[in-house]
């Protein structure tokens, strides 16, 4: 019965062949490839310049002079240059009563301006969208903003939309991990997500200095990018995602209450920042690091860190370390090549680096992203992608790392690899030649100089 | 409207016979095929006698190799399948808010309210003809801000509402389930008209100490429909994430959205929207299958925002005057109708009866080829559903969907009921509906439930459950106290 024994053998290496091939087919469609992106560039006459800041911060009579100092200070010593861009409703004086329509028109102009340009450049047709993500913090019309771009673009009716709001600064990971997720469920998806974010109606009018500060800070800006995992389509794509961490520190009172939206005492709703903020951010950043350095790092890195601790904690100095300290002993520029900060800040970024160990030349995008652009929000760590790859930094295998804050209180992170050298100018084509600029400081340092006396 | 191909025999009663008798045949075909077969062995075995089986079987002349390659063959391949199938989704529990009587707003309550709010005495009589004809009881609830003269929509009112619905309901669900909220792997928030940052996802992690690692998403904006839209996700990401669960909150917070103006279009919402709100707990873990109440079967998603006139009919705008309402078009019903045809067309070859099926499919193939005169035949829903849960948008909803899927008063009895004493609590309303026929004591195990929602955009959502065990009266919810007055002849026009 040779035959037999033949048609048995036959059957097992078929269903041993399948399994494996099942396996191979998962790991494949567990990729996440970032096939393009697009940063908005808001019209020229949308600038903010440090002169139309302070008319437009003179204009609300409800402040005191100490108040119209102290706000001058921050805009002066921001580091954020005259180039970036707030909302035609707040330069053309409705700041405090904008109309639905203004806020729609500015989030609109946002994504379908970038969405435009994504499907040019893809030569993506919008019908084949299988899912759509857009993450806008602090605005959600009805219909929702998803519907906004289903409508525009005549998408599918069984496309998968979700409309992410008031997920803070850190938004674009959370995006970033829906999608990977929904990848895992299905093949050959492609998925576009829009983040940006809302400032028209969110322009605080009151006198509480904890609130006042998002004023001075936010601008105008927003990015479209598209995913999928599709096999076929990675020799078009800039990167591969490897890993996402999101750590959530929102079971902390203090940590769920130092940036939060609320009513001050003359019932007007601005965003609080506390003084709080700080501490918040160190410890969801360490909770972050410490699931993602072992997914990031290499095992020699890993295992010098493991003896460090065991040394640490054998000879213990008299003096407590925070976490932030200890990471700092871990090298993880041995795992990632480039870093791109969230702009948050001048001070963000620079505490961010010093906890990670990062010279100028590492922090260099996140600090010309926050001069040129000003805090974006969500979309910033798409700036500081677009600088790094308009100074032509990212060559194949380079592995990049997107790390943001956002309220909650959040810190997400996520790894990417990237894919082959990469050069489009971007949203900084016009500029990238003028940068890293002789100064940072801002021009009107001397006729605002009265303010470093205040 | 005639159904068989051959009008002239649609009025026999014979005919319903000659239905049933070609349901079972084609729905049973391969057990009625496999039965002569079965017979034909055994007879064949009885006839051999067992000394011949065995001469049979020695013949073959099987070593030990080859029966170990059969078994790892059979092994394997059992392996394979297993491992391919899809994650099983099983809902363990769903709590829906009760509201407290001190925030009830009778009719006469509402009017008075809105007599001394508004200026305008056309648009108050515009309101009280809605109101007459809305098919809401006396006993629905307006959130505390709302029963101010005129109301208060502060944002911490609105917060205080959604602290309000969303822990009393997450409270619930915990003491019904035992759910620790440190085991709580997925949070999915949908609310859409209220987006504070941080989101009310943020707030239910430090209300209840959720872990660090929990994978929360918010959603806003996405209309009475979210619910569904939440679920889809939820389910998602329990097919990658394994032995996890997930807790999906579905509100409405009434609080900010209060229409101060006199736009008529922009009236309904304050005449129909009510507070409520659910928490369902979804899991994927082997252990809770068997305790859960339900089964996910399938989720279908239809978004006709591609059409400009379905994308307008539910719109957020200022009137003339600045107020910000939403906008209901006059063809709400008739867009209504035509997502759920799209909806049903996907959804139809997932849970319809091979029967219905193949009716279908032969009258599709006779109106192309023989006569495009025969009339389109619409398959029998009930075939494939025990119960219907159909959000209570409003009145004319629950009675345009009665019509579409020639549906009995028994089966939207639940959604007619939710709207009477809850009024349109939105994304949770197919909760409440859900509830109520689980108080009235009749779902059964195995029964199919439909819930079906529909959100501006314009979206059409519906989800298919399956009942693991019977639900056992007195049930634990919203209509415990009242569920023995229902159901509830409403009449067409209430006079106020």
């Amino acid at each position: 019965m040779d035959l037999l024994w033949t048609i048995s053998t036959t059957l097992l290496l078929c269903s041993l062949l399948s399994i494996l091939w099942k396996e191979f087919d998962r790991r494949r469609n567990r990729s996440c490839y970032l096939l393009d992106f697009v940063c908005y560039k808001p019209s020229d006459d949308r600038k903010l310049s440090s002169e139309l800041c302070s008319d437009i911060i003179v204009r609300n009579k409800r402040l005191s002079v100490p108040d119209y100092k102290f706000l001058l200070k921050v805009v002066v010593n921001s580091g954020i240059s005259e180039e970036t861009y707030g909302p035609r409703s707040i330069i053309e004086g409705r700041e405090e009563c904008p109309t639905h329509d203004d806020c729609v028109d500015e989030v609109d102009d946002c994504m379908y301006r970038t969405l435009d340009e994504l499907f040019l450049r893809t030569g993506i047709s919008p019908i084949d969208v299988d899912v759509l993500v857009v993450n806008v913090s602090m605005f959600a019309p009805s219909p929702s903003l998803t519907s906004r771009i289903v409508n525009r673009y005549r998408m599918r009716e069984d496309v998968k939309n979700f409309s992410l709001v008031g997920m803070g600064c850190s938004a674009s990971p959370i995006a970033i991990d829906l999608v990977n997720n929904i990848f895992e469920t299905r093949k050959r998806t492609l998925a576009v997500v829009v983040t940006s974010e809302s400032i028209a109606p969110n322009w605080y009018c009151g006198t509480d200095k904890s609130m006042m500060l998002g004023n001075c800070l936010f601008r105008s800006g927003g990015c479209s990018f598209m995913l999928t995992n599709d096999p076929s389509l990675k020799h078009r794509a800039k990167m591969n995602l490897k890993c996402l961490v999101r750590a959530h520190i929102g079971a902390n009172d203090d940590a769920y209450g130092c940036a939060i939206q609320k009513e001050d005492d003359e019932g007007r709703v601005g965003f609080h920042l506390s003084k709080s903020l700080p501490k918040a951010a160190v410890r969801a950043f360490a909770e972050n690091l410490q699931r993602l350095a072992p997914k990031v790092l290499p095992m020699g890195e890993l295992a010098l860190y493991v003896l460090r601790g065991f040394r640490h904690r054998l000879w213990r100095s008299k003096e407590a370390k925070t976490d932030a300290a200890t990471a700092a002993r871990v090298n993880f520029k041995s795992g990632v090549d480039h870093f791109c900060l969230h702009t948050g800040g001048a001070a963000v970024i620079d505490a961010v680096g010093r906890a990670l160990g990062l010279t100028n030349y590492d922090m260099e995008p996140a600090r010309m992203t926050l001069h040129r652009w000003g805090n974006t929000s969500a979309s910033s760590l798409w700036y500081v992608l677009g600088y790094m790859e308009a100074k032509k930094r990212l060559r194949r295998k380079d592995r990049v790392l997107m790390l943001s804050f956002g309220a909650g209180f959040k810190c997400n992170s996520c790894l990417w690899e990237v894919l082959r050298d990469l050069n489009d100018g971007g949203a900084w084509d016009d500029c990238i030649r003028a940068y890293p600029p002789q100064t940072l400081d801002n021009p009107f340092i001397e006729k605002f100089g009265w303010v470093k006396e205040a | 409207m005639p159904r068989a191909p051959l009008p002239e025999f649609s009025s026999s009663v014979k005919l319903k016979y000659v239905k049933l008798g070609y349901q079972y045949l084609v729905n049973n075909f391969v057990t009625l095929l496999l039965i002569p077969v079965m017979a034909a062995v055994y007879l064949e075995l009885v006839r051999m006698g067992p000394e011949e089986i065995m001469g049979l079987w020695r013949s073959l002349r099987l070593d030990l190799i080859q029966i170990l390659c059969s078994f790892f063959v059979i092994i394997f391949a059992a392996t394979v399948y297993l491992t391919s199938r899809p994650q099983p989704v099983y809902l363990v529990d769903y709590a829906c808010f009760k509201p407290p009587t001190t925030c009830r707003v009778p009719f006469s309550t509402f009017m008075e309210h809105t007599r001394l709010i508004s200026s305008d005495e056309k648009s108050v009589r515009f309101q009280m003809r809605i109101l007459e004809r809305s098919g809401l009881g006396e006993e629905t609830c307006l959130p505390p801000a709302n029963h101010y003269i005129p109301p208060r929509p502060t944002m911490e009112a609105s917060r205080a509402e959604a602290q309000l619905v969303i822990f009393s309901a997450i409270d619930d669900l915990v003491r019904k389930t035992g759910l620790r909220p440190k085991d709580i792997d997925i949070l999915v928030v949908n609310c859409s008209l209220f987006s504070p940052t941080p989101s009310l996802s943020a707030m239910i992690i430090n209300k209840y100490k959720l872990r660090s690692n929990v994978r929360s998403f918010n959603l806003s904006g996405m209309g009475c429909s979210a619910g569904l839209i939440s679920v889809d996700l939820a389910r998602d990401l329990l097919q990658v994430h394994r032995s996890s669960n997930a807790l999906v909150i579905s509100t409405e917070i009434i609080t900010p959205n209060f229409y101060a103006g006199n736009q008529r279009s922009m009236l309904l919402p304050n005449c129909l929207f009510r507070m409520g709100a659910a928490a369902i707990l979804l899991s994927n873990r082997r252990r809770d299958a068997r305790r859960a109440k339900y089964r996910l079967v399938h989720v279908v998603r239809t978004h006709k925002g591609a059409d400009d006139r379905a994308y307008r009919c539910v719109y957020q705008e200022e009137d003339a005057e600045g107020h910000s309402g939403i906008s209901l078009s006059k063809d709400l019903m008739a867009i209504a109708g035509e997502a759920l045809k799209s909806n049903i067309t996907t959804i139809g070859p997932l849970v319809l009866p091979m029967s219905e099926q193949l009716l279908f499919f032969l009258t599709l193939v006779g109106r192309k080829l023989i006569n495009p005169k025969w009339k389109p035949y619409i398959p029998d829903f009930k075939l494939a559903f025990e119960h219907f849960c159909i959000h209570a948008g409003g009145r004319a909803v629950i009675d345009e969907l009665q019509k579409n899927l020639e549906l009995s008063a028994e089966h939207v009895e639940a959604s007619r009921m939710t709207l009477h004493r809850f009024g349109n609590t939105s994304s949770s309303s197919l909760w409440y509906e859900l509830n109520y026929i689980e108080s009235k004591g009749r779902m059964r195990r195995g029964d199919r439930v439909w819930q079906i929602g529909f959100g501006s955009g314009f979206k059409c959502n519906s989800a298919v459950w399956k009942c693991l065990r019977t639900v056992k009266t007195p049930v634990d919810g919203p209509w415990s106290d009242c569920i023995d007055r229902y159901p509830v002849d409403i009449p067409e026009v209430v006079k106020l």
